[in-house]
């Protein structure tokens, strides 16, 4: 696993206008970063982070398995009572899911450690299956990089060829998609998951998240309407379920018969909570990191190793806020955010490795549970957050 | 034979949301192909007047006439416009581009090389769009069909039948009512106000 500097394509600024990539420079600042790429071998791709993402994956859902049907466990994944059938009855009825992306330190050699899995609404997509992989076409037509050169991206791939599965087997004859208002980001991956749908042949349309409307058909049943009053069947939500289930519709989505991507047992599998059952499942498993809950602790169930580092995360946060890095009594470092009264877990702290002083973490991609490729962002600081830059990669 | 690794085959054309160059204005397509979903409507495209005429029964003449106008006119109110002549010769090829003077000042945009049309037959709810395509090597459009937004239709400029969705122009009856909207995304508003940037970050992660 090397960083090799290369030059940027001279008119990728012109290609990103012309294939619709809106958000490689946000908040001022650059996020895609073609100035350099990450080379792996195959080796390192199959062995170190292929296998190990589907093994993690099936631990995930083995996890998930015991949570749904644990009233203890859903009450420690801090999810609203109200919900743990809804998640239960999805989980026992295997509702399809599309994809997920498991956040994995990695360094060239070694096991990969799992940091956490962003199965609700993972987003750098478009970069990741489609923006890298035009990236090294383009590179390997001008001869800047040799004919023979591959990366781990068989994303778009896989996820046209899922959503045909998915629409067929829920006789889904329109899929809706939605995100918030107001971020490039999120609307630029929704559109591209249309992208995939208009691919797979499934007519979609979008509305956003905020439009969404409650009412009811002519058999007077709830429904989810979109702004022209038309019923939304089935949905893909770049929204996550916890927020969903604490908000002023959550009870009619008990009501509604909507089919939801992702579906409702991934606030389960999403949740930083499964980190903390993982441990103690597959206790000392080589690509997992000690986890424990933060109530254990303070019960005094489990005492930390006051000699190493531990990382204090909520259970539910994004982007890297909130999240504190201890040493026995003393925080070396600690993000600002609005999360974490819905309580915390602890994970030892294993730093990303440093490549030219940035801090680079790896993000690994399944398609339901197929691993499909990976993505790599670089930050300044230890904690990856929303300023990190996002680099390509080879296999060579 | 070895195993790649990554997607064997994407569409580039499929992809594309934009003229390689871009137009000072982008150009706006109606809605008539863009929707998605809904039934499809079968559409013939034709490049002059006269070939509408004569591919349909006498009493389409008038509404022939009429879609090309207006399809001209729609032509110039949304076609892509560049600043200058060889930005716009780039994409489209030599002498395929006018000049066109507005109140706002004076641009070049490609010539319209074909309008597709629809439900001819009936006066009342006929459709029509302006096409282009273009002759440059540079240009994803060379010799296809393509809409004032850069989607580029299937095949080459032979082809001139399509079967094209048109679902949103074929407002489909309410099938429900709406009681209430906004009853998500109140967790977003109450997480966007802290810390201190104007930061409008996303709730992916």
């Amino acid at each position: 696993m090397l960083r090799i500097p290369i030059a940027e394509r001279q008119n990728w600024r012109q290609r990103a206008t012309e294939f619709g990539f809106h958000f490689h420079t946000m908040y001022g600042e650059p996020y895609w970063d073609e100035s350099a790429y990450y080379q792996f071998t195959l080796a390192q791709i199959e062995n170190d982070i292929e296998d190990p993402t589907a093994e993690l994956h099936q631990m995930c859902l083995a996890a998930a398995e015991r949570a749904v049907s644990s009233e203890s466990l859903l009450k420690k994944f801090q999810i609203p009572e109200d919900f743990w059938s809804a998640i239960a009855e999805s989980w026992q009825r295997r509702d399809p899911s599309l994809y997920s992306r498991l956040d994995l330190v990695y360094n060239g050699s070694g096991p990969a450690k799992f940091l956490e899995n962003n199965a609700d609404t993972p987003t750098s997509l478009y970069e990741s299956g489609f923006w890298q992989w035009l990236w090294l076409e383009d590179n390997v037509d001008s001869g800047a990089l040799p004919r023979q050169a591959d990366q781990f991206n068989s994303l778009q791939e896989k996820l046209v060829n899922r959503i045909a599965t998915i629409a067929r087997a829920q006789g889904i004859e329109q899929l809706y998609f939605s995100c918030c208002k107001d971020t490039v980001e999120d609307r630029g991956t929704v559109q591209y998951l249309q992208d995939c749908a208009t691919e797979a042949g499934i007519a979609n349309r979008f509305v956003y998240i905020e439009d969404i409307g409650l009412g009811f058909d002519t058999d007077n049943m709830s429904v989810f309407t979109d702004l022209d009053d038309q019923r939304i069947d089935a949905c893909f939500k770049l929204y996550p379920w916890e927020f969903m289930q604490r908000e002023e519709f959550a009870e009619a989505i008990l009501k509604c018969q909507t089919h939801w991507l992702e579906p409702m047992w991934k606030s389960v599998l999403s949740n930083k909570a499964l980190l903390p059952l993982l441990w103690e499942m597959y206790p000392n498993h080589p690509n997992l990191l000690p986890a424990f809950f933060a109530e254990d602790i303070s019960r005094g169930k489990v005492s930390l190793d006051s000699t190493q580092r531990w990382v204090h995360k909520p259970i539910y946060s994004r982007e890297g806020a909130n999240i504190k890095i201890t040493e026995g009594d003393n925080t070396l470092l600690e993000t600002e955010g609005p999360y974490g009264e819905e309580g915390m877990i602890v994970q030892a702290y294993h730093a990303l490795p440093r490549y030219a002083d940035n801090h680079t973490l790896i993000g690994s991609w399944l398609v339901d549970d197929q691993p499909a490729g990976i993505s790599v962002r670089e930050d300044a600081s230890p904690i990856t957050q929303d300023l990190s830059r996002y680099i390509p990669h080879i296999i060579a | 034979m070895t195993t790649r690794k990554r997607s064997t085959s994407i569409r580039l054309s499929r992809m594309r949301k934009r003229f390689a160059l871009k137009p000072l204005a982008l150009g706006v397509a109606s809605v008539f192909l863009s929707a998605c979903g809904g039934e499809r409507q079968d559409s013939v495209i034709y490049t002059t007047l006269d070939e509408c005429i004569e591919d349909n029964p006498a009493s389409a003449a008038a509404t022939c006439r009429a879609a090309y106008e207006e399809a001209l006119a729609e032509a110039t109110r949304t076609g892509p416009k560049f600043a200058t002549q060889p930005d716009c010769e780039h994409e489209f090829g030599s002498n395929q581009c006018r000049a066109v003077e507005t109140n706002t000042g004076s641009f070049f945009m490609p010539f319209m090389a074909g309008y597709m049309v629809s439900n001819l037959l009936s006066p009342s709810r006929y459709y029509y769009q302006p096409l282009y395509t273009s002759y440059s090597p540079y240009s994803p459009f060379r010799m296809r069909w393509a809409m004032a937004d850069g989607t580029v239709f299937d095949g080459d400029i032979r082809k001139r039948k399509y079967r094209v969705r048109s679902s949103t122009y074929d407002k489909k009856p309410t099938v429900s009512r709406t009681i209430k909207r906004g009853g998500f995304g109140s967790s977003v508003r109450a997480k966007s106000s802290w810390g201190s940037s104007s930061r409008k970050s996303g709730w992916g992660g």
